[in-house]
This record gives C-alpha cells, structure tokens and sequence, in this order.
C-alpha cells in the first residue's frame, strides 16, 4: 500500500516536473527544414541568403541561396551574369499565419526547392527538387525559372 | 461571540478611516469615437481598454473603494502612460496600423485588458466575436497594393545606394543605440533562421544568427540561448509587383539580441539595439527604449523572449554525402 502510494506520488511528481520543462521547451522547425532522407547535394539552408520574396496567390514564399562565389558576385553586381562555380538554390515554403504574432506569415513546409549551377561551361544547369523527401524531378521548359531565380537582386543592408 | 463582533467592529472602523485615505482623483474627460474606425470597433476599444488607454475612465463604484483606488488608479496611470488613444487622431496611417496590431496581439495573448481588472469588469473581456472584429479591421486596413513608380524608385534609390557603398567599402562610424551598445557590421554574412512576411506593416524579414547561436541550434540547445549568441533581424519594405509577387524593395532597420545573462541582466539576459534607414541611425531616446522591445517579446518568455521558431540548420546532408 505504502508502495503504491510512493510510486503514485512519484509518478504525480515526474509528471509536474515535466510539464514545467516543457514550458521551456526547444523549438526547432523541423517541417520547414531540409531532411536528411531529402535528395540534395547539399543542405542550401546552410548557404548565404541573397533574398526573399513572397508569392501571396499561392500563400509561398521563398528565399534565394547562394554559395560563396555566387554571394560575393550578388553583392557587386545586379547584371545576372553568375560566374562559373555558382551555384543557386531557391527553396519555396507554403506560408502559414505566425501563431505568436497576428501579422505575420511564415514557413510551414518546404514546397520544393529550385537549384540553378553554373557549369565550366558558362552553362546553366537548372534541377528541380520535390515532393517528400526532396527528390529531383525532369522538368521540360524552365527557362523562365533560371531567369526568374539568377535575375533576383540582393536584398541590400547598409 | 463577543470576542468576534469587537473584532469585526474593529475592522470595520478601520476601514471606515481607511476611506479617508485616497489617491490623487482620476481624471476623467470624454474622448469621442476615434476617428475612421468603424463604430463597432470603437465601441469594442471604448468598453475594454478605453478605461486605462484614454482620457476618458469611467471608474465604477466599487473602483473608488479604499484600497482598490490604489490599485485601479496605478493601472489607469501606467496604462495611459503606455498607450493612450486619446492621440489617435493626429497619427499616422502607419502608425495607427502599428498601434491596432499591437493591441491586437496583447488581447491574443490575454495579456489585455489586465486579467486582475477585466476578473472584475466582466464587460471589459472581449467575445471571440469582438477580436475577430478587430483582426478583420485590420486586415481591411493592411491590404497589399501593387508599388508605384514613388515606392519603386524609392526602392531603386536604396539599392543603389547601399550597392555602391559595398563596391566602395565606405566603412562610416556608426553611432551606438543609447544604451551602448555598438553596431554589428557582418551580420549580413551569418546563416538566415527564418523568414517573415510581416503584411501588417508591408515589411518583410530575414532574421540572421550568429556561429554560436548555429552551434546552439545544431545542438539542440537554444532555450535558454547560450552567452554570445545573436540574432540580426533585418526588414526591408514589401516591394509589390505588378504580378503580384512581392520582393524586397527600400532597407527599413536591423534590430539586434545580443545573449549575456550577466552583462544584460537587467533586460532579461540581452541586449537590444535597433538602427534604422539607410544612414543607420540609431533608435530611440534613451536606455530606456529596450522597455518596448521586452514589452512585445515578453509573451514568449518561456522561449528565451526570442519569437522565431529557427530552421533546423543541420550539416547532416553535407557530412553523409
Ligand atoms: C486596468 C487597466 C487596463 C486596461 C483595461 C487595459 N490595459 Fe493595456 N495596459 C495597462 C497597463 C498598466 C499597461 C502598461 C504596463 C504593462 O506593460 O504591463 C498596459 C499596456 C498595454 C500595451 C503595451 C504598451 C507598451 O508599450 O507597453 C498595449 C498594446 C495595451 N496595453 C493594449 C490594451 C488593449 C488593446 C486593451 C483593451 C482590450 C487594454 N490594453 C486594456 C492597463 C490596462
Ligand atoms: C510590436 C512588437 C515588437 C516590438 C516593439 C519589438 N519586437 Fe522584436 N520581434 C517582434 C516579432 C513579432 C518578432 C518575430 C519576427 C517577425 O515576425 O518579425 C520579433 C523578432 C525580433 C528579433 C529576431 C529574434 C526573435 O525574437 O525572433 C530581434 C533580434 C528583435 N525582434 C529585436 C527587437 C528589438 C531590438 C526591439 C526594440 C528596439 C524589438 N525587437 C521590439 C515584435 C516586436
């Protein structure tokens, strides 16, 4: 009896306990995030943003990632002429309404993500990524795409 | 028995003295319906807020009473102080907006009317029908229209600007915020957490951290977030076109949270600071401005006071490849 009073209070206890921690809980967003199982050669959320940009119709927005090369050459120039070794990953998130703050939209889950490299060539090689997990997809006609995603400008800061 | 009625007599007389004692009388003057919003509207703000946000309180019976004058008359003074609706008027669109949206979110978070007052002003609480009203006045208030050629050019303007004093490298001293702290030039190098589509003020977001405050997500340790860790959140103003897409147009501000629970003990473990427009200038009029910014963090306390749920920024894809 005296036992099964212990463990009633213990388990009363754990359960305060940890319904306070989880007030403190870490909160990382996963949904919005890229996924190891996802089908990319690498993670574009690590790279440098150039841009974002909000597309109201479909409730997306995006941002637009740039390695190295492709960032310095976005922070001199506007002309869309990326040098060879860019490499560009526009990465689309359906939005939802911020919980915390009436006001505001912000990602829900990456809808697709968009990866435009400059080859040796000069050449633009364009991959579309989608679905869950991330897989490249053939796409026919997305020239527009490669024009929309290297003629963004850079979100300027002072 | 009579042990108790002397005790109540004694009590009652104490607390008829105690009437003598009041505060300062609050005063009371008529503030008639604000100006471009709706009746219903006005008559939501009149019944729950006006009270302690206006010049017009209209204290009940029970409010006058010794000592719950004290109490009601500190909230209707810190209130005004705060937020007084008695200016509507000669605000700014802009700054009505902000003000709406603002009040909007502390109903959300019940942090407003106080829940000590509207427990007894059972009129003050507003239906879900009442904020409902509200979230759709603002959002008539806030629609999003296509820029024309001023905002455009405006946003051409601030482009060319900034791009040609990278090109240049033109480093100018930037002032400190008034409480200290100095500006931090390299942020836009860090990795972005999050984005966010703010449509109540057509502005838009990135919010950038530093390598610590990395470090902190890829291990799994942001609440409390780690000493040294920062956060650079960046608004530029929503550039509509005529597609309907929305870019980023004109520089607005950067704010900065700085982590150090000892240095920024005072101001809940960090240390605040905002530079706004082009020239970087820096905001506020004293130390005493980071009480907005705790003010509007505080109903995600329990979240290191930080509202942004980060991107997992794993490396994971990068080291199994
Ligand atoms: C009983 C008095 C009282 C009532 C009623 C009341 N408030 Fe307040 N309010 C205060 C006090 C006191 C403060 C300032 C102290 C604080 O920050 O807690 C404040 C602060 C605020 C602030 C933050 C301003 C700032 O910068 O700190 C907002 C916004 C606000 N109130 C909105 C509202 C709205 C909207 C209503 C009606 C739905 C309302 N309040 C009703 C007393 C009141
Ligand atoms: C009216 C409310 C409000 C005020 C005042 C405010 N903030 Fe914030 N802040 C927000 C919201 C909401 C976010 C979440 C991102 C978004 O939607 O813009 C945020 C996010 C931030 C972030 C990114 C980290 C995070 O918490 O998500 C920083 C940095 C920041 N604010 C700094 C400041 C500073 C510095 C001040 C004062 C000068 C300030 N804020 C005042 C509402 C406010």
């Amino acid at each position: 009896m005296k036992n099964k009073l212990f463990y009633i209070g213990l388990s009363f206890l754990i359960f305060v306990t940890s319904s306070c921690l989880s007030d403190h809980k870490i909160r990382l967003n996963d949904e919005v995030s890229v996924q190891a199982s996802d089908d990319l050669p690498e993670n574009p959320l690590l790279l440098h943003p150039i841009t974002s940009s909000i597309q109201p119709k479909d409730s997306a927005m995006s941002t637009l990632y740039a390695n190295d090369v492709a960032f310095d050459y976005a922070s001199e120039h506007s002309d869309a002429h990326y040098p060879i070794g860019s490499e560009l990953y526009e990465v689309t998130w359906k939005q939802q309404p911020d919980e915390q703050w009436f006001g505001a939209n912000i990602p829900k889950k990456i809808l697709q993500v968009e990866r435009v490299s400059i080859g040796s060539d000069n050449a633009s090689v364009y991959t579309l990524y989608s679905g869950r997990p991330l897989k490249s997809v053939n796409t026919d006609n997305h020239s527009d795409r490669i024009v929309h995603i290297v003629s963004q400008r850079m979100a300027m800061v002072p | 028995m009579k042990k108790w009625s002397v005790i109540l007599v004694v009590l009652v007389t104490i607390f008829g003295i105690a009437q003598l004692i009041r505060p300062k009388e609050i005063s009371n003057r008529p503030l008639s319906d604000l100006k471009n919003v709706p009746k219903d509207v006005n008559d939501v703000l009149r019944s729950s807020c006006f009270d302690c946000h206006s010049s017009e309180t209209n204290l009940k019976w029970f409010d006058r009473i010794t000592p719950a004058n004290f109490l009601v008359n500190g909230h209707v003074l810190a209130g005004r102080k705060a937020l007084d609706f008695s200016g509507w008027d000669t605000l700014t669109t802009s700054q009505q907006n902000n003000i709406l949206s603002y009040a909007l979110n502390k109903i959300l978070e019940g942090e407003m009317p106080l829940p000590s007052y509207s427990f007894i002003h059972r009129d003050s609480k507003l239906s879900p029908k009442d904020i409902n009203l509200l979230k759709q006045f603002l959002l008539s208030r806030t629609p999003r229209k296509v820029s024309d050629t001023a905002q455009l050019q405006q946003s051409n303007i601030s482009f060319e600007q900034l791009q040609q004093n990278k090109a240049k490298h033109i480093g100018k001293q930037v002032v400190f915020a008034p409480n200290g702290i100095a500006y931090i030039s390299d942020y836009r190098n860090w990795h972005a957490i999050s984005s966010s589509d703010r449509f109540d003020n057509g502005t838009m977001r990135i919010i950038f951290a530093n390598d610590i405050a990395v470090k902190a997500i890829q291990n799994k340790q942001t609440n409390p977030w780690p000493d040294d860790a920062v956060f650079a959140k960046t608004a530029w103003k929503q550039q509509v076109n005529a597609d309907g897409s929305v870019t980023t147009g004109a520089f607005v501000q950067v704010e900065f949270m700085i982590k150090d629970s000892h240095k920024y003990a005072k101001t809940k473990g960090w240390g605040w600071a905002r530079w706004r427009g082009n020239d970087l200038q820096p905001y506020g009029k004293d130390a005493l401005f980071t009480a907005e910014c705790i003010s509007c963090h505080q109903p995600v306390e329990n979240n290191d006071f930080v509202f942004t749920q980060p991107l997992n920024l794993h490396s994971l894809i990068a080291q199994s490849k």
